[in-house]
């Protein structure tokens, strides 16, 4: 079924023009990428570190303000990831590297979404200048930069634990 | 000329980062490359969408507790970035884009020591409303690290091929 939808997409006129079909698209989503990720990793990392106790006079209620720039990063990464998908699905549906990746990313998904249904976010939005915020709150901080970085490491290996590029 | 980057390339330190099959040589290298960048550009785009007047309500000072982690980046990028160019010495240094890329980082990083010292610096800052200096900063900060990351990521495209054995250059 992963096969048949990679052939069908291969063969879409989106996939050629990534593909090398307009010049300089490639190159220009791969820019995008990396911008997309010093914005995500930027803003996740402050609020990670603030969490784990580093600047605390930070309060952390107009520092999640800061979220909608990781959501625009997030946003970023997310079309032009698929636009590489697209491109050329084939180096992607076979590559080790690419499944480890998208279960971080997954992950990563997963520690956000249980942030707000238990209500850690709202604990955390009123913890002040100078305050610790919960416990579970610091786990989850560690574990996103873990599985952020995590994220990073197996696109790095696309090329090299996996056969892409 | 040449021949010089060639001894630089001979040497055993350059030969394995760019010829070993181990993950630990030229992929561990380029991944810390990666985490560097996310880091200290990252960190520095936060800290200028602060100065540019979002997330009005933190305070501002506060957040140079954050450059021991931006120059921590800094250096892993000046070392993992250093040991690459040494593998390929002969194309990277002869690539015109690589000269765009040092550049535009010579200048962010000058940038990023004048928000250090102007604006960190103000004992009034968080008193008194961001000054338009500083807002000026925080735009230069943001493209000057936009030009480092778009050289760096066209280096793959212009200029002669570099990199690991076994990765091409895409043509576009």
């Amino acid at each position: 079924m992963i096969q048949a939808f990679s052939t069908w997409l291969h063969s879409t006129r989106l996939s050629w023009a990534m593909a090398g079909g307009v010049p300089w698209l490639w190159p220009l989503c791969e820019t995008l990428h990396f911008i997309g990720l010093a914005l995500l990793m930027g803003i996740v990392s402050v609020l990670d570190l603030r969490m784990l106790g580093m600047a605390k006079e930070l309060p952390l209620g107009p520092l999640q303000r800061l979220m909608p720039f990781a959501i625009l990063g997030f946003t970023i990464n997310l079309i032009t990831g698929a636009l590489f998908f697209t491109g050329d699905p084939t180096q992607y549906i076979h590559n080790v590297a690419f499944g480890f990746k998208l279960l971080f990313i997954g992950l990563a998904g997963v520690n956000v979404i249980l942030f707000y249904v238990t209500g850690l976010y709202r604990r955390v939005d009123s913890v002040g200048a100078g305050h610790d915020v919960p416990a579970a709150a610091k786990v989850a901080a560690a574990a996103s930069l873990f599985l952020w970085i995590g994220v990073m490491y197996w696109g790095r290996m696309l090329p090299f634990i996996g056969n892409a590029f | 000329m040449m021949q010089f980057l060639t001894s630089i390339e001979n040497t055993a330190f350059a030969s394995w980062v760019r010829e070993s099959s181990s993950l630990w040589a030229y992929p561990m290298i380029l991944f810390l490359h990666t985490v560097g960048l996310g880091f200290l550009v990252g960190l520095n785009a936060a800290i200028d969408f602060r100065i540019l007047g979002f997330a009005r309500r933190m305070p501002l000072a506060p957040m140079v507790k954050f450059y021991r982690v931006m120059w921590m980046a800094f250096w892993i990028n000046a070392l993992s970035g250093a040991a690459l160019l040494a593998a390929d010495a002969t194309t990277k240094l002869m690539n015109p884009v690589f000269y765009f890329k040092l550049g535009f980082i010579t200048v962010a990083v000058i940038n990023m020591i004048l928000i250090r010292r102007r604006v960190f610096g103000n004992p009034s800052l968080d008193l008194s409303p961001v000054t338009s200096g500083a807002k000026l900063l925080a735009v230069t900060s943001l493209i000057f690290w936009t030009g480092a990351i778009t050289a760096g990521r066209l280096m793959a495209y212009f200029g002669p091929v570099s990199g690991a054995p076994g990765l091409k250059n895409r043509i576009p």
